[in-house]
Parts: C-alpha cells; structure tokens; sequence
C-alpha cells in the first residue's frame, strides 16, 4: 500500500548490481513490491506489506533485493556510547514513551536526504498512524549537548524557534500558527501539558508529536551525525519504528549508537537489534505450499529471506532482524519462503474438489420478476443504494427514518434507500429529452432499520414506473396484473391515500392479507418536485413478501 | 358481414316459432299441446321453450293458456331479422342471442363479394378475403421499399451491467460454487475483527470505511464466538499465533457500518458451518469513502469468495485464480506477484493477458490465516479470492468510466447491445 519514489541509480547502488528498470520489476517482487511506474531515473513502488515499515525506502527494498544474491542474516553492531535521555514522570500522562539512538558517520546527499525524509513520513505517518503512536524527531548531533531530558511543561511555559520559522514562539502559539501546529495540533488537544525534548542548555529540540526546534532540528548534506527519537504510547511500536530508521541509516553507512533512556530507576538502552527468535517447522512449511522441499532447501530459502536458520530436530530455529514486527505465526515465515522460491516457478493446481453450484431460491424468484418485467416492455435500470433524505423522503411528501452514514463523502449520498421510487422519478427526471413513453423498472435492494443485531435488513424490492403524455391508473394496473398474474399471485386492491399519489388514484396491493406494496399515479406535487413534466404511474412491491407467499403455496 | 341460416330465413318469412304460438293462442286460447303440435310441427318445442322463458304462457293439464302479450325480445329478434337480411348491423346484444340460437352466422358466400372488390387492382395490405377466396391471384401487391429500415421500437431489456452480473454468477455456479448471502449493514465484528485486522492499526485505514451516524451499534454474536476472536488478537489463542498484543475492545466490534467488503460474507459463512470441501461466491455491493471519478463509483461491487478443503494449499491457490483467468479473460497467461492482506497469508496477485486488454490485474488471493479461520470453528484450508470482475464489465460494455456502470441514461440503454 505505501507508495515510495526512489532513484533507479541509488537503488541499483544499494543492491550492488546494474540492473534495468524492467529487470527491477521483477527483483522488487522479492520485497512485495510493483513497479508502478519508471520515468528516467524516477520509479515508483508500490509496497504492498501495511505491516513491514522496513520495506518502506530504497534502503529497505535494496537490502531484500541484495538478500537473493547475498542471502544471510544482517547482523547490526550498537556501539556502547554515554549518550542520555531522562524521562520525567511528567510526560506519563501525556506522551509516556521514547526510544532514542545515535548514528555517526552518514554520507548524506540529496538522495539519501530524501529517501530518510520520505521513510520517516512513512513510519510517522502509516505505521504511527499520522503521529499518534509513533512521532519521530531526527536531529543534528553536533547542535546538541547532552544528557537530553523528556519532560512535559505548560503550553506557554518556554519560547524557541521551531522549524522553518524566525520567531521564537512558545508551543501554543506553535499550535495555533505554525502549519504543521495546526495539522497535528489535536494530538495534543485538551492536554494541560505538552511533551517537550530538551539539552543539558535548554536548547529545545522538539515538540513533540508536533514539530522540531529550528536549532538542532535541521539535518542537512552537511550533517553526519544525528540523533533520532521516537515517541508515543507503546514501547513496541516505537522500537519497530526506530529499529527500521536505523537499520536504513545502515545502508547509508551509518554507525549506530547506543543511547541510555532512564525513567526514574529503571532505564533501558536504545535501539535494541538484538535478532528476534522463531521456529518452523519443515512439515508446516511443505503443507501449507505444497511444495516438497527438504530441510536444506528451506534453510537456502530462508537466507534469501534474510533469515538466520539452524536445524533442531524437525524444526528450524529461526533468527530474523529486529526492525520486523510481522511474525505472528509460522505461516508468515511460509509466505517469505515461497516469495524466495519464486511464485511462479510454482506449478499451479487446479483443486479436484466435488461441489454443488447454485444461487439461493430467492435469487431465481427474483430474476423471474426481472424476466416478466422484461417481457412487458420495461427497460431495467441500476441504481445506487444510497441516496440523501430530501430525494427519498422531502420530494416525495414524506417522512421516514433511514439509515444514515456518518461523514459520507457528499451530501448526495449520506442515507440509504428505504424504497425505490425516488430512485425510479429521479431517473425519469434526467431522461426528460428522451423519446417518450418511458418505460423502467429496478429489482434492488432497500435498507431497513429492524431490531435485528446489525438494526438494519436488506429488504429486496421492485418499482416500476411508467411516464407518457397520456397515462393513468389503468394503464399501471393491467402491468401490476400481468406480473402478479404471471407469478400465480392473487390479490386485491383495497384503495387507500398516499401523500407521494394523486387523491382518489391509488390503492394497497393486498394478498394473503399482507401488504405486498402500493400502485397509482404520482402525485403532481411530487412530479412538480422532481420536475417532471408529464404524468407519471408507478407502483413498488416488496419482493420479499411476495416470495413469502409463494414458499407458503 | 352477418347472413341468415336457412332456418333464419324460413323465421323470416314465417315469424318466429314462439310467435306464430302466441298468435295461435290468441285465437283459440286453451288449446290443447296435442292441437298444437299438429299446427307448428317441429317448432312447436321451440316455440315452447321459449314462452316458458318470457313467461307468457302457462301449461295446465295439457292445456296452453296465454299469461301476458307478445314479448318485447321477441319482436326485437323479428326486426333484427330483417335488418341483417338487408344487410345492416343489428344491435350486438340481439345479434348475440340470433346467433347462439344458429338463426345467424358469419357471412361466408359475402366474403366472395367483399374479395371482388379488389380484383384487378393493386392493394396496399392483404387481406383475409382475398387469402380466403383465393382471389389474391387476381390482385398485385403494390412494391414497398423494401430496403428501408423498420421505424423505431423500444424493446423491454435487462440492464447492462446486471446482465453482465447475472453472467458470473452463472459461471461461478457452473464452476460449483454456492453464493453468499449476509446485510449490507454489517458489524465491525464481520468487517474486521472476525478477520485478524487489529482495532487500531493502520490495516484497518487500509481499507478506509465507513460508519454509521444511525444506527450506531448493533449486537455482537454469541459469547463463546467472541471470546474466542478477542483471545486470538489479544495473544492467538489456541490458533499458534502471538497475536496482535493489545486489549481487545467488544464496544468497538459492535459498531456498525455499511460494508466494507466482501469478505465479511466469507466469515459469516465460515462461522454458520460451511460445507466441506464446499465452494463460495457472492456479489456483494460495498462501500468505501472514495473520491467519486472514473475509477471510483459512489458504491462498488466485489466479487469475492472462498474454497474449503482440508487438502488445499498454495499451488491450488494458484490454481484457483489461474482457472478464474481461463474462464473470465480467456487468458492462457497468468503472472503471480506478491501481494499482502491483513486475513491472509500466503496472499497472491494475479495479472492476467486478455486478447484485447493485455496484461491486467484480475484478482487476488490468499490462503486464510489460522487467526481468522480457527475461531470461526473451521480448521481446515481457506482460500479466498476475489475478482476485478468490473474492469472486465467496463470493456465488454465499451465504457471508460465506472460510473457509467449505473447509467442513469435511458437513450444509452435503449442503444445498449446485448452482450
């Protein structure tokens, strides 16, 4: 789903071999990647993994590409520093979490800037969901005199420069002002307290999950040494997060170190790539592929996947980088194996499976209703079940309750519809230059509330409808007749009054004393609504009252 | 044109029989039914019959006796008589009884007259005295332009795109499979959470959906389901997963919202007992808030569904899709990429090469995760599939904008081809 754009060179560089645009569109395969598109130098990826961050960059996609000529597991060394960070209590009600590190010796130039720019929106944004769980801050270790404290202070109670900025301003104002204070603002919405990094000099660093301080925020092709943080709420999240960003700053030659983040006793050192553990087991892996493959073959298939694997028995024990959070169960580790494997050196089987094909009763009564509208004459319409309240209800003189959406996309489509009619008018009343008689029916679905547990049912329904410069009850009633006729129905008309039809011109459908539905002319003030220049007659059955009878006979 | 029978004809010149017994009786009232008989013959039962009919007369120890005066039936009868004799129309209601009584038939020796009338002209029309009395050989049919074409009809026809639909389905059973039913209003239990995708992940963005503003909440199934769901996302149960590891909220599984996709069907189907080895498929309208272009309609439909067997796994998985190819595109090349979705694992895209088309994305699968299919009480092999049936719909109707899939235009429907 992430879309990422890189360099076809930088890529190529990454992964240490000249390859094609074409070429990469098969290699990125290996990273559950597409090539969407390549223009020059520019490609575009589609990632399609939601649940693997450190797929999300060039540096990512390289290193899984790399892995198929390189295969083996990345070992990641975090060098011991004295780099600080102490945690007050203060920021347990508001952001309680940070994981930190250092990297040293970055060769950064417009490339790579934007490749860690573009990563860190990513896992800020789609893994961190636009920053509540996961803020990052990356800074210029060189503007920074540690140990750095994390704590939380009134909105108004320091001033600093936030980024891109001239003016000292205290956080609210930030908040209030400053572009990226207004789109992240209600983060920190309702907060007594805002979170805030700040130096051994009180330099500020940054506000986050908001914005970085103009002073040590600013990472530019000059800076080689940086410090990363990353906030929020769940320390797994942000260790996936800051794991991902340093094993990507790796690529870029990077040297990771250590930072000691202490909340009051306690503390723990940051990052922690220490390789995660699982097992497999080879039976697992060959029924669930259908694959025949035995204990080497996996192994090989696994450090293509970059897996780190030793026998044990008759499973595999699995060692596997630390910037992945994906692993769930063995049937995770079984999609890495065939995607090393190749999916299509897989020979495809269609299943002999002996199974019974059919639609539901209901389906087959409803296409015969189609089939005899059909047959007399009627063009068959679609339409969409939504709609809003003024076409189903307000134009057609009546009230109602319907099942409503919340923050639809347009006004035009905010309720279901409870019937069909509106939709046939409408229709009508966007064909008024076509050729008369109109003629058109819909079989389609309405949406009722009921008390059932989802408080809504799906009721199928049939309109049909019929406009000419001279029509009137009779001539709507001989096609009611014909349909009901046709499907065996007995039935009366029992006249009644209904706001949407003419006075003295509409009547119940009535069999096996149930309503089955309602016929007669369109009242002129609902063809005034909708307006509609010549008469109109109509009538609507609810289809699954009609199917109820016929079960019963 | 109506003419008199025979006996028609002798009524005529005689009078009706009840008449002539009226008449008789007038003169010599009490008259004995022997005396009479002698008199009228034949017609004296006729004469009968219809007396007691009119109730003029009455019959007393074999004595005729009149009750009132000559019927006014009767003598409507007698002039209608006389009216067809000369050629001219009776009254229908009369013309009626005349008939039934085979005192009138259809003029058969008048249709000789009507034909001659034609003879030696050109006609326009043929027509049935002419074919009858064989007198069309004694006429010429004036030519028509025959080459014009025929003036406009609007014929009763089924929608597009329905009739589209209406032709996977079909296929889709053909190919064994049983189709789906489930609400169009779902819970967030069905949509979501039945299918392993966490309460608050960007998975569940993935998908991007709606809710509802009313009703809100709906009512989660029963406990034992439930329990079991929330233990696998909270730490994966008995399925040998670890699970998401969060608290797993039932408040927010009970919301309500239109749905999302198909899927939900799929679990629905799995929790209610399926078959097995069994075959599924539904046609589902679902709804995304999408922004409406010629990609994305207001509401979409999925075609979707699932194979259960306990032998199943990856390569029938290719398999599946590769037949859905064979039987939907024609397609004799297939290309699987990876691809990911939250409830399955392996999950599989397929490209496929049309004869038209060229190479396009068909439809995707996956073999349902342990997490998804375990505490819906199924322990058996899932794969589930979909299908990108309306990009197939949109080249086989020859439009370009998926909106145009619920034309709202009647005169582009008249026009529409049946495909």
């Amino acid at each position: 789903m992430p879309k990422i754009d890189v360099s076809q060179k930088d890529l190529c560089n990454l992964i240490g071999r000249k390859l094609s645009a074409e070429q990469l569109g098969d290699e990125v395969l290996f990273a559950k990647a597409e090539l969407d598109e390549a223009n020059g130098d520019a490609l575009k990826i589609d990632v399609k993994d939601t649940n693997r961050p450190d797929l999300w960059s060039a540096e990512g996609v390289a290193r899984e590409i790399r892995a198929k000529y390189k295969p083996g597991m990345l070992k990641y060394d975090v060098r011991k520093s004295s780099f600080v960070v102490n945690v007050e209590k203060s920021v347990e009600a508001v952001r309680p979490y940070t994981a930190c590190a250092v990297v040293k010796g970055l060769k950064i130039n417009d490339t790579v800037m934007s490749q860690l720019l573009q990563l860190q929106e990513k896992v800020a944004g789609t893994f961190g969901r636009n920053r509540r769980e996961v803020a990052i801050g990356v800074y210029d270790l060189s503007r920074i005199k540690f140990p750095i404290t994390y704590k939380a202070i009134s909105p108004e109670g320091i001033k600093f420069i936030p980024l891109d900025y001239k003016d000292k301003m205290t956080p609210k104002e930030i908040l209030e002002k400053h572009p990226k204070g207004k789109e992240f603002g209600h983060l920190l919405a309702g907060k007594s307290m805002y979170p805030i990094f700040i130096d051994f000099e009180g330099e500020v660093l940054s506000v986050p999950p908001i914005i970085n301080s103009d002073h040590s925020g600013k990472v530019t092709e000059k800076t080689t040494d940086i410090f990363i943080e990353c906030s929020g709420f769940d320390k797994k999240f942000l260790y996936t997060a800051l794991n991902v960003l340093v094993a990507a700053m790796h690529e870029r030659g990077g040297i990771i170190y250590g930072v000691k983040v202490v909340y009051g006793k306690n503390s723990s050192i940051t990052p922690d790539l220490t390789p995660k553990k699982f097992r497999v087991s080879v039976d697992y892996i060959n029924k669930v592929s259908g694959l025949d493959l035995n204990v080497k073959d996996v192994i090989k298939l696994l450090e293509k996947s970059l897996y780190g694997a030793t026998i044990k028995g008759k499973n595999i024990e699995l060692s596997y980088p630390a910037y992945r959070q994906d692993l769930m169960h063995e049937r995770d580790v079984v999609e890495d194996v065939l995607i090393a494997y190749g999916f299509n050196k897989i020979e495809s089987v269609i299943p002999k499976l002996i199974t019974k094909g059919g639609v539901s009763k209901e389906q087959y009564f409803v296409q015969n209703v189609s089939d005899i509208m059909i047959g007399t004459g009627f063009q068959e319409i679609l339409s969409y079940t939504l709609t809003n309240v003024e076409n189903i209800f307000q134009k057609m003189e009546t009230k109602g309750e319907a099942v409503e959406l919340e923050k639809p996309m347009s006004a035009n489509w905010s309720v279901f519809r409870a019937w069909l009619l509106p939709g046939i008018l409408e229709f009508l009343s966007k064909n008024k230059h076509v050729e008369y008689p109109h003629s058109v029916f819909e079989v389609g679905n309405t949406i009722l509330r009921d008390n059932s547990s989802t408080r809504a049912k799906d009721v199928t329904k049939l309109a049909a409808a019929v406009s000419a410069t001279t029509v009137n009850y009779e001539t709507i009633s001989s096609y009611l007749d014909a349909l009901l006729k046709n499907l065996g129905i007995e039935y009366i008309l029992r006249k009644n009054t209904h706001p949407s039809f003419a006075e003295g011109r509409s009547a119940e459908i009535v069999s096996g004393g149930k309503q089955l539905g309602i016929i007669g002319e369109i009242h002129p003030a609902v063809l005034n609504n909708w307006t509609l220049e010549k008469p109109v007659v109509a009538f609507e059955i609810d289809l699954e009252e009609v199917f109820e009878l016929l079960r019963k006979k | 044109m109506y003419a008199l029978t025979e006996e028609g004809i002798k009524y005529l010149k005689h009078g009706l029989p009840e008449k002539r017994l009226i008449e008789l009786l007038k003169e010599n009232n009490g008259l004995l039914m022997r005396d009479a008989t002698k008199e009228l013959g034949g017609e004296f039962a006729i004469a009968l019959q219809w007396c007691k009919k009119y109730k003029c007369i009455t019959v007393t120890d074999g004595k005729l006796a009149l009750a009132g005066d000559m019927p006014r039936e009767t003598k409507h009868q007698e002039s209608a008589l006389k009216e067809i004799a000369a050629g001219r129309e009776p009254d229908p209601d009369v013309l009626q009884i005349l008939i039934q009584r085979k005192l009138v038939e259809k003029e058969s020796e008048g249709i000789v007259k009507q034909a001659e009338k034609f003879v030696g002209k050109e006609i326009t029309n043929l027509n049935t005295e002419l074919i009858k009395t064989g007198m069309w050989r004694k006429v010429k049919l004036r030519p028509y332009n025959v080459e014009a074409h025929g003036k406009k009809i609007y014929i009763g026809k089924q929608q597009p795109y329905n009739r589209f639909l209406r032709s996977v389905r079909r296929k889709l059973v053909e190919m064994g499979f049983q189709e789906m039913k489930g609400p169009t209003v779902e819970l967030e239990f069905w949509n979501f959470d039945a299918l392993f995708q966490p309460q608050n992940h960007p998975s569940r963005d993935w998908t991007q959906t709606y809710s509802l503003k009313s009703p809100k909440e709906g009512t989660l199934p029963e406990k034992v389901l439930v329990e079991k769901v929330k233990a696998t996302h909270e730490n994966g149960w008995t399925t040998g997963s670890i699970g998401w590891g969060y608290k797993w909220d039932p408040a927010k599984a009970a919301r309500l919202m239109p749905r999302a996709h198909g899927t939900a069907l799929s679990a629905r189907t799995l929790a209610n007992g399926p078959t097995i080895p069994g075959r599924y498929f539904a046609v589902s309208r679902c709804y995304r808030p999408d922004i409406i272009d010629m990609t994305h309609g207001v509401e979409f439909n999925q075609t979707e569904g699932i194979v259960i067997d306990e032998s199943l796994n990856f390569k029938n998985l290719l398999g599946v899709l590769k037949e859905f190819a064979v039987e939907f595109a024609n397609a004799e090349k297939v290309k699987f990429l990876s691809d990911y979705y939250p409830f399955t694992e392996p999950s599989v895209q397929m490209s496929a090469k049309h004869p038209q088309l060229g190479w396009v994305e068909l439809g995707g699968a996956g073999i349902f995760r342990e997490e998804l299919t375990k505490p819906l009480g199924v322990d058996v092999p899932v794969i589930a599939w979909g299908l990108g049936i309306d990009r197939l719909a949109m080249f086989k109707l020859g439009i370009n904008d998926i909106r145009n899939l619920f034309s709202q235009n009647l005169d582009w429907l008249r026009k529409q081809v049946i495909v």
